[in-house]
């Protein structure tokens, strides 16, 4: 066996060795330890084989039988879970001090773990599916170990019952596969009816689509998010919506091909959607890891816009393009997890110091939690997409594919890059502006309440982690070049040019973005320019500017304050809803009751009526259930009769 | 190599030229409302009064706050040294338009976030507003360049800008679609009438003023400086993208100059001739420039895309 082989056996074992440390007493910070250990290990596995070793293990098989390895795609994937859990279960040995059910959650945290690992080393269908539902029930135990609220048991069958009734699309898909032979085969699927395709097709996108929160099938994602424990939001938000993407890319690219037309411009449509009206969501919201499992949906979006950008190129024969399209999407889901994961960390230390995530009641913790803070504001960047952070790297490349694609593929590309471009343009001015919000109501400004000035700052194996995850941001921000040549080979469609590798990235058909260039200039420039602010001196501070006024935290701005332009411009999509109810005793005003809220019309105009259309059928259904023992032998009987039918006729 | 010498010496002079536009526009605009006005040289004159000054800092604020001028100033150094000059640019940083969309949206970024640090009720006003304009802008910009670029096939400041001259791109509509939608983005970015009026004394009209209505001294005197360069990037690039200009030096640097000047005196037209919008219906103004740049992507498709 090869060394990344061993390695990968070991990591597995040390991790499942970890998850059981952690259930025995006073096992949780070792069990913790090994698990994050063990993970890492499998993680460096993975990137042994991205770089160039031999893969490890077996092919896709079409046999039931179990058989894992690990292939460069794997790999890469293996690695970018590594990179978020070991810092989560890191996190996880100061996060879960004290809370109920720790050494629960601690096992429950490293089987989900293990079952993305597992996911994306399965190699033959059942060990794929097993995998699979494993990594859907383990945070659910985890959720419900935290918390057992009313909300949250809510959530959970949301949650559980959505990806599960898609999972019926992941189940299709592969089993059908498999029994086609089309894991080894890769013609075997061009040999069947365009009608066959394009169901397996649909029944992918549906099943992986909504595991990975692409709109419309979002629903469940910014529920079940932000009820998690956090270093369990964390993988979820970071890697889990991300295993479904893999298999989604496993489908599209390798064993769905060739794929029906209609599949890319879907994609494309939905990824466009996801983009623009989640970060619009985000935008809207009063609670922070909602607000984050919004941006989830915007960012699984701008990797989907890239997939689809790299299926359009290749129907239009620019294979060079594709693959960097390709390349822009795996960048962006390995930058989405890093920065992702290290929001979620982030706010799970703000709610374990001040006790609220309410956007409107934190405020200046920047000055009582300066490490946590500092990290959440590289992170608030990156996700905002400006540079020198990796947010923008990859943005730029996901733009750039599809201004690309604009300007190379034939009319209809012209059409669907150029409107996706424009969409991704938007999302990224309106994650500026949400990220701008977040920022100023968490972390800057008075304190809200004496809970945030009373907070301080939290331990190191809470702070350690947050800033692992900020340095990898800003470094793959300003080098993206270095990981941008492993990930170059994971495409189908050939290596990128070895001009887009270098410290500058130079892109066929684009100008040059030398990202390590502008980052060293604007730190130079900004440090020099505040060096030269600090010779002229300050006069002492003063109180701001209020027209006279005394400053009052009370009348401090909201999220709905700074939003309120927006929200009035877009009205007529966002359809706000506002109450405002006066009481007056004679004349004089008593009390003013102000409402406000943007409701998810998702959920109201799609989800609810059809919810509404399962209860009534359910209810249609439940009048056969008379309970009498005489009526379901006469069911049975029926059944018999008509199955006896059907084979004497013969339908096959 | 003279040429190409001149062009760059031009660029990095820009960063010091960058305050001479927006003074050109207030004497143009002094001059049409009938008063003698301020010499264009009068941003120099504000910059080095502020200059002298001491900083006043507001209580209970961050590193986030006192450092916004000098990274929204260095962004937009940065910029300005992509932007190419006369179909030449520096290299340093390469020459993306995307790259350029970046670098404003880090001094939006920053200079919007430290508006919530002394927490103002005016500043903040202004930074959403911006925000929600740039909503609205960045899709209009991008779209505008993507037109552009449909010309020479690349998204390379210095191909579009050589291309510019090219009479086969200089007459497609879909090139005087991005050229009216790339007006729009200039009165935007610069933050002039009917978007916003740079000379109001009134909190509660601000936009781009808003976010720094609590600096003083020299970080107000860089902020102003970004709001010059602001001026200088986009009007070099209308100037390079849609107007055809000699490509030999000196010739070129001279036709640059008039056709910069020209542009300021246009925006002193535009906003003297045109009151200020109200602030919801701007967005309005700005998709109708989205659609202008759709019927400029259609009639790139008609006339066979690539």
């Amino acid at each position: 066996m090869t060394t990344s082989a061993w390695v990968l056996i070991v990591g597995a074992a040390v991790a499942t060795a970890g998850i059981a440390v952690s259930v025995v007493p006073r096992g949780l910070r070792a069990g913790l330890a090994l698990q994050a250990f063990g993970v890492a290990l499998t993680g460096v596995a993975g990137a042994m084989v991205v770089i160039g070793a031999a893969g490890v293990g077996s092919q896709f098989s079409n046999g039931l039988g179990p058989t894992v390895g690990v292939d460069p795609l794997s790999g890469f994937f293996l690695a970018a879970i590594a990179l978020v859990s070991t810092p989560a279960l890191v996190y996880a040995r100061g996060y879960l001090l004290g809370s109920h059910h720790a050494p629960a959650i601690a096992a429950a945290s490293g089987v989900f773990v293990l079952a993305l690992v597992g996911v994306v080393v399965a190699r033959d269908a059942v060990t794929f599916l097993v995998m699979w539902e494993l990594m859907s029930v383990a945070p659910a135990v985890a959720i419900l170990l935290a918390s057992r609220s009313a909300d949250t048991c809510r959530a959970v069958l949301v949650y559980l019952g959505s990806t599960h009734l898609a999972g019926v699309g992941v189940w299709l898909a592969m089993l059908t596969l498999a029994h086609l032979g089309a894991f080894t085969d890769l013609h075997a699927l061009a040999a069947q009816p365009t009608l066959v395709r394009s169901l397996l097709a649909g029944a992918a996108l549906v099943g992986f689509g909504t595991k990975a929160g692409l709109m419309p099938l979002h629903s469940w994602l910014p529920r079940a998010h932000p009820a998690a424990p956090s270093h369990v939001s964390a993988v979820m938000s970071g890697m889990m919506i991300k295993v479904a993407l893999y298999g989604l890319v496993r489908m599209l690219f390798e064993w769905l091909a060739p794929l029906p037309g209609w599949v890319a411009p879907v994609l494309l449509g939905a990824a466009a959607l996801s983009c623009v009206a989640g970060v619009l969501y985000a935008l809207m919201q009063h609670e922070l890891k909602r607000l984050l499992a919004f941006h989830s949906v915007e960012n699984v979006g701008i990797i989907a816009l890239g997939l689809a950008a790299a299926l359009l190129a290749a129907d239009a024969g620019q294979l060079q393009l594709a693959a960097l399209a390709f390349a822009a999407a795996m960048l962006h889901t390995l930058n989405h997890a890093l920065f992702k994961s290290l929001l979620f960390l982030c706010a799970g230390s703000f709610q374990r110091q001040v006790g609220t995530l309410d956007l409107d009641r934190l405020g200046g913790l920047l000055r009582t939690m300066p490490l946590t803070g500092t990290a959440f504001l590289a992170g608030s960047m990156a996700i905002a997409g400006v540079p020198p952070f990796n947010g923008f790297a990859s943005e730029w490349l996901t733009l750039q594919a599809l201004v690309q694609l604009a300007l190379h593929g034939g009319p209809a590309g012209t059409a669907l890059g150029a409107l996706a471009a424009a969409a991704l343009a938007a999302t990224a001015a309106l994650a500026v502006f949400c990220f701008v919000k977040v920022v100023g109501l968490v972390l800057l400004g008075a304190h809200r309440q004496k809970a945030v000035a009373n907070s301080h700052e939290v331990s190191v194996s809470m702070t350690g982690p947050v800033i692992f995850l900020a340095g990898l941001c800003l470094a793959i921000g300003v080098v993206p070049g270095v990981v941008l040549g492993p990930i170059g080979h994971l495409s189908p469609y050939g290596p990128l040019p070895a001009s887009a590798l270098g410290i500058t990235l130079v892109v066929p058909g684009s100008g040059a973005f030398a990202p390590l260039a502008v980052a060293a200039f604007i730190a130079g420039c900004t440090v020099a320019l505040r060096l030269a602010r600090r010779q002229a001196g300050s006069a002492a501070p003063s109180p701001m500017w209020i027209c006279g006024q005394v400053p009052d935290s009370r009348l401090a701005w909201s999220s709905a304050g700074f939003t309120k332009s927006l929200r009035l411009v877009l009205a007529i999509v966002l359809r706000p809803r506002r109450t405002v109810s006066i009481e007056l005793d004679g004349v004089v005003v008593h009390s003013v009751v102000h409402e406000s809220e943007v409701p998810h019309l998702f959920d109201e105009l799609l989800f609810r009526p059809v919810v509404r259309g399962v209860l009534a059928a359910s209810r249609l259904l439940r009048r056969t259930q008379s309970g009498s023992l005489r009526a379901y032998l006469t069911y049975l009987l029926v059944t018999l009769a008509v199955v006896l039918a059907v084979a004497r006729i013969g339908v096959s | 190599m003279g040429g190409n010498a001149l062009a760059i010496a031009v660029q990095l002079a820009g960063l010091v030229m960058a305050p001479l536009l927006p003074g050109t526009i207030q004497t143009i605009k002094a001059r049409l409302q009938g008063r003698r006005g301020a010499s264009p040289l009068q941003p120099y004159r504000d910059l080095r009064r502020l200059w002298r000054k001491q900083s006043v800092t507001p209580y209970d604020t961050t590193f986030v706050y006192r450092m916004a001028p000098s990274l929204s100033a260095a962004a937009l150094a940065c910029a300005v040294l992509v932007v190419p000059v006369g179909a030449s640019t520096i290299g340093w940083f390469g020459s993306d338009m995307l790259v350029v969309i970046g670098l404003l949206a880090l001094a939006r970024f920053s200079t919007a976030a430290a508006a919530w640090d002394p927490g103002g009720g005016f500043s903040l006003m202004g930074a959403g507003r911006d925000l929600m304009f740039s909503v609205f802008a960045e899709p209009l910009l991008l779209l505008a360049l993507v037109l552009v670029a449909a010309g020479p096939h690349s998204t390379d400041l210095v191909r579009m800008v050589a291309a510019a001259g090219d009479a086969h791109v200089a007459s497609t509509p879909a090139h005087w679609c991005a050229a009216l939608a790339f007006g729009l983005v200039v009165l935007v970015e610069t933050g002039r009438q009917p978007i916003d009026n740079p000379d109001t004394h009134l909190e509660l009209t601000m936009v781009h003023e808003g976010p720094l209505l609590e600096y003083a001294g020299r970080d107000l005197a860089m902020l102003q400086w970004t709001a010059a360069a602001r001026h200088w990037l986009v009007l070099v690039l209308a100037a390079g993208l849609f107007v055809p200009l000699p490509q030999t030096a000196p010739w070129n640097m001279l036709a640059l100059a008039a056709v910069v000047t020209a542009l300021c005196a246009l925006v002193a037209v535009v906003e003297s001739s045109l009151a200020k919008m109200r602030i919801l219906r701007v967005p309005a103004l700005l998709g109708a420039g989205v659609a202008t740049c759709m019927i400029g992507l259609a009639s790139w498709i008609a006339q066979g895309a690539t």
